[in-house]
């Protein structure tokens, strides 16, 4: 079993070295298709990855009026957390909500100046709430307004949020969809080119498989060098897309860095390394055995 | 399981009346939308044998002995392979099969890409054999054909008579019980061809069932032994002993 193997691998490297041009065209023509997959895919995951940013940092923010009292905010925050959709809600008192914005970025000395003017706080306390899901944000805003302490709440904040949020879950629906469809497409190009290239080694061996028949070779010896050929074909247009997208990013790197979107391409690249490099070869090599069996179904009769 | 050169040596030349290799039971085979080319053909060949079977082109003798390496299949009746039906053998098994049997073309069916050690050892690599074990046999069964100093030329560099011997020692490389040869002198030079008769009757003479398909006289009549006439896809003579016999 082992000798089989290692002897028609052999023979498929042969067939891949013999073949020169057409096996580089092939290899291009796959190496293409894997990296447009590989490239939706880390795009899908970046956008993703800066939606949870988002999604992580903002949070529907519930302002009350400077003089309701803390046990009437914590009796609000008891009542909102017993719905199953908000993740967690945190209490901001008017010291704390000071603290942050004198840290903050918008705190130019200018207006630090003039809250000191005023002397006191004029910020109020607040809840911060978060959501499984985004798309809680409005129904949560709905419930505070009807509540019966919705006398005590000066406003809502979640619209220009919501916004962002909205924006980016369709992006990513968007670069999902064309992904999928050119995917889909480059796939079935890959499938009809390896198909091609091993039905070109079928039929240069046309000769020789009668040969192989007439002296005994049994059918797994004859068929493993064409399955091994598309393996061959899939596994170097894996890593030849591994590199190509590597230099896709350095190159992004270097001329849009300042697309925020961008900057964490790499590490995505590199945290991602090896299901990306896995993904490939297994999506190039089934590529490539599905092309073979299709064109030895076709033209190799044993 | 593989020939080597010390125990074709030692092989005793069989008895006569051994048991049959080959036997055809009212075989008929008709290609497609043709003639018949085969028509009721009842036949044994015994172990150890040497049977030229002659005939004119379209006489049926390639039906014939595609019959018996199962390249094809009979269209009615039955052929029995050391008494095994071939009729329903499976694709599984046909490899098996024919590594019983050793095979020799008028177009020798050399591996061009491959030099004559390795267009040899191909036949056991295929067959599972071990490399060291092909280390081995390959160098003798080439020095029992007399090729012994060429076994790293490639065919295009060999005269035809020796590429024929490439292909005897491959056939015979897996220590064959049958050896069929199908016009194997069709491409030479009449001493050439007398060459390759004589390899293939020493080859009889250490025990192995040779059949060979001809229709050149000189050589059916050098062999002097059975023959089998086939004339329009019918046995029209078999003669023990016999000359080639026009019909």
């Amino acid at each position: 079993m082992f000798l089989t193997i290692s002897r028609t691998f052999k023979e498929a490297l042969k067939n891949f070295t013999r073949n020169g041009w057409l096996s580089i065209a092939t290899v291009s023509i796959l190496t293409m298709s894997l990296f447009v997959i590989s490239v939706f895919f880390v795009v899908t995951l970046a956008v993703d990855d800066v939606l949870q940013n988002v999604q992580e940092r903002v949070n529907i923010s519930i302002y009350f009026k400077s003089d309701v009292s803390v046990e009437n905010i914590n009796a609000a925050k008891a009542d909102l957390e017993k719905f199953k959709e908000i993740k967690s809600v945190e209490y901001v008192s008017k010291e704390q909500a000071l603290e942050s914005f004198k840290n903050s970025s918008i705190a130019k000395p200018i207006i630090m100046q003039a809250l000191d003017e005023i002397g006191g706080n004029p910020l109020w306390p607040s809840l911060a709430v978060k959501t499984t899901d985004s798309r809680q944000y409005e129904l949560i805003s709905e419930y505070v307004k009807k509540s019966n302490f919705s006398t005590d709440v000066s406003s809502v904040n979640y619209a220009q949020n919501k916004e962002n949020i909205d924006k980016l879950n369709k992006i990513i629906i968007t670069i999902r969809k064309i992904g999928i469809v050119l995917g889909l497409l480059f796939t079935i190009i890959s499938l009809l080119v390896t198909f091609n290239a091993i039905r070109i080694t079928i039929y240069t061996h046309k000769n020789e498989v009668e040969i192989m028949r007439l002296v005994g070779a049994s059918n797994s010896f004859i068929r493993l060098p064409f399955i091994f050929e598309g393996v061959i074909y899939g596994i170097l247009s894996s890593v030849v897309s591994m590199i190509l997208l590597v230099i896709s990013i350095k190159l992004i790197n270097i001329y849009l860095p300042s697309v925020t979107l961008v900057s964490n391409l790499m590490s995505i690249y590199s945290g991602n390394f090896w299901s990306l490099l896995g993904g490939q070869i297994l999506l190039g090599s089934l590529l490539g055995i599905i092309g073979s069996l299709i064109a030895m179904r076709k033209y190799l009769k044993v | 399981m593989v020939v080597t050169k010390k125990n074709i040596e030692t092989k005793e030349r069989p008895q006569k009346a051994s048991k049959p290799t080959i036997k055809f039971e009212g075989v008929c085979k008709i290609y497609k939308g043709n003639f018949p080319a085969l028509e009721d053909i009842n036949l044994t060949i015994c172990e150890g044998e040497f049977v030229s079977v002659v005939g004119h082109s379209g006489s049926g003798k390639s039906t014939l002995l595609k019959l018996i390496y199962a390249e094809e299949l009979p269209t009615s009746g039955e052929v029995y392979f050391n008494e095994n039906l071939l009729n329903q053998i499976s694709k599984r098994n046909l490899p098996f099969h024919r590594r019983n049997i050793g095979t020799i073309f008028q177009d020798f069916k050399l591996l061009p890409k491959k030099n004559v050690f390795e267009n040899v050892a191909y036949a056991l690599e295929v067959a599972g054999i071990l490399d060291e074990e092909i280390n081995e046999n390959v160098p003798q069964i080439l020095d029992i054909v007399g090729l012994g100093d060429k076994m790293h030329k490639y065919p295009h560099q060999l005269s035809g008579g020796e590429q024929q011997r490439v292909v005897i020692a491959r056939a015979l490389v897996h220590a064959p019980t049958l050896i069929i040869a199908d016009e194997p002198t069709g491409n030479l030079d009449p001493r050439s061809s007398l060459e390759i008769v004589d390899l293939l009757m020493k080859i009889n003479d250490l025990g192995t069932t040779v059949i060979l398909a001809s229709h050149d006289k000189d050589i059916v009549d050098k062999v002097n032994r059975r023959v089998l006439v086939l004339d329009n896809g019918r046995v029209v003579a078999d003669q023990i002993k016999g000359k080639y016999k026009s019909v």
